[in-house]
């Protein structure tokens, strides 16, 4: 390849592909916004097993309530 | 703290039930001091000298498996009433701690449990074995570095 094709594909790769800009970086910070979401994906599960085990606790406090005679069976086995 | 894990397993294990010990210690004094007809001395024996024990293996046993089978700390210690149920039934039944009915069981000599109840109980002991075991030994097995 000589220099005149050299200088005829570099024109035409100009040609080709769009001019990077000055600032080739997003407007704002796409960090956090990243964090965020993945927070919001590993809280999710973790939303719903706290509250699967509060509403357990909350049986069992009502079950202790309604049934007081268990209490000492439940302590027997502790 | 690389070193022991195995100990260190059974003394978190140990850790809850010995919390509940002094608990126990309620019925000794409705027992010996308001002379409340209790079988306490029978009562006492699964509690303080079973359960701790099966809890520190059933932890140790977990820390063993937990690599293979990769079972929650809850679930693992959800199974441990379906053998410590039927133990502590049947010992208790010997001790003369409980007594079988032709419509209940009787605790300690006064607690009457209808047969009705006992299915919910169980499932209600195996909720609160959940509990505890995620929360309350989970955390344990990290404090002490096997979890």
């Amino acid at each position: 390849m000589n220099a005149h094709h050299e200088d005829r594909l570099k024109k035409l790769l100009q040609q080709a592909l769009p001019p990077v800009e000055a600032e080739p970086e997003p407007g704002r910070d796409l960090w956090p916004a990243m964090l965020r979401r993945l927070d919001a994906r590993q809280a999710a599960p973790l939303r719903f097993w706290a509250w699967f085990d509060a509403a357990l606790l909350a049986g069992l406090a009502a079950f202790a309530a309604l049934v007081p005679a268990s209490i000492p069976v439940f302590l027997y086995y502790l | 703290m690389n070193t022991h894990p195995y100990l260190r397993a059974y003394l978190a294990g140990v850790f809850v039930p010995t919390l509940v010990l002094p608990l126990l210690l309620t019925f000794v004094i409705l027992r010996f001091v308001l002379q409340v007809p209790v079988p306490v001395e029978q009562a006492l024996i699964f509690p303080m000298a079973v359960v701790p024990l099966l809890w520190g293996l059933w932890n140790v046993l977990w820390l063993w498996s937990a690599p293979r089978t990769h079972l929650p700390l809850g679930l693992h210690g959800a199974i441990l009433p379906f053998l410590l149920m039927p133990v502590g039934a049947t010992l208790a039944t010997c001790l003369g701690v409980l007594a079988i009915g032709s419509h209940g069981v009787t605790w300690f000599q006064v607690c009457h449990v209808p047969y009705t109840l006992i299915a919910p109980m169980f499932l209600v002991a195996v909720a609160g074995y959940y509990l505890v075991w995620k929360y309350i030994v989970g955390a344990l097995n990290r404090v002490l570095g096997i979890a």
